[in-house]
């Protein structure tokens, strides 16, 4: 999966440990999931999109 | 806790302070037995004592992280336990594989004692075990605790793989006898690969 976690991360001027901090994981997660090595589960997909106030649709999409 | 507080390590030392007394504790342990001033039970003994500084050595190294990290994003409390239980089991380990290994030296120790003193080593070592088992189950951030079942199941591969390649070695005569406890070696060196493995997949060595 693509995601554009980086680019929304960087938007708002927040570095990995700061998105970690707001999704309660670690930032080795963070790591993974930009570098789209680890897709997240789905409760975890929600918590990212809603934290960001978007559909998950436009953070994640299919490769 | 404050940042100022954790910086403070335990008792106002950092890790690599521990660390340091602890080897060494162990250095002068080894030259007192290598001099042949301390034998035997005294200086098993002494073996044993420098490794319970181990747990103030995690403590400090703890306290450090969190301080770094203003208390956010430090090492999970998952894991700070399961470093203090396998501390524990470890040193657990080593005092009751001395008292065995002494008891059992003897020669004349009754049967039932003896079945007792030797359950106790495996005991501890599955004290182990059951710390990587809570860990995965008190693992909050599903990644980390996606790591560490990668890890035990590539881990547990490679033991059992092993095991059954040793055995029928050992069947035909081309092998040694190993102990059945080298197997659980051979699964923590498995962890080891596990970690490498998680490293090359997910560019993070993982939790343990």
């Amino acid at each position: 999966m693509n995601n554009r976690l980086k680019v929304l991360r960087a938007e708002r001027d927040w570095s990995q440990q700061d998105l970690a901090d707001r999704l309660g994981v670690s930032r080795q997660s963070v790591n993974a999931i930009e570098k789209g090595r680890y897709d997240p589960s789905l409760p975890l997909a929600f918590t990212i999109a809603e934290l960001f106030g978007l559909p998950i649709e436009a953070i994640f999409s299919r490769d | 806790m404050t940042g100022g507080t954790a910086s403070a390590g335990v008792l106002g030392r950092g890790p690599l302070f521990w660390g340091g007394l602890m080897l060494a504790s162990y250095l002068v342990v080894a030259a007192l037995g290598t001099t042949g001033a301390v034998e035997g039970a005294p200086l098993y003994i002494l073996v044993i004592l420098p490794f319970a500084l181990v747990l103030p050595m995690i403590t400090a190294a703890n306290r450090r992280s969190d301080a770094r990290s203003g208390g956010c994003g430090a090492k999970g409390e998952a894991q700070r336990r399961y470093m203090k239980r396998v501390a524990v089991f470890t040193f657990l380990y080593l005092v009751v594989l001395g008292i065995m290994t002494f008891a059992v030296k003897q020669g004349d120790v009754h049967p039932v004692l003896r079945t007792f003193l030797a359950l106790l080593p495996g005991l501890a070592v599955v004290g182990i075990f059951w710390s990587v088992g809570r860990l995965i189950v008190e693992e909050q951030d599903e990644f980390l605790r996606m790591l560490v079942i990668r890890q035990s199941l590539i881990a547990t591969g490679f033991a059992m793989c092993a095991a059954s390649v040793w055995g029928f070695l050992e069947s035909a005569d081309v092998v040694q006898h190993l102990d059945a406890y080298y197997w659980a070696v051979a699964w923590f060196f498995g962890l080891g690969i596990g970690a490498v493995a998680n490293r090359l997949r997910y560019g993070t060595w993982g939790a343990i």
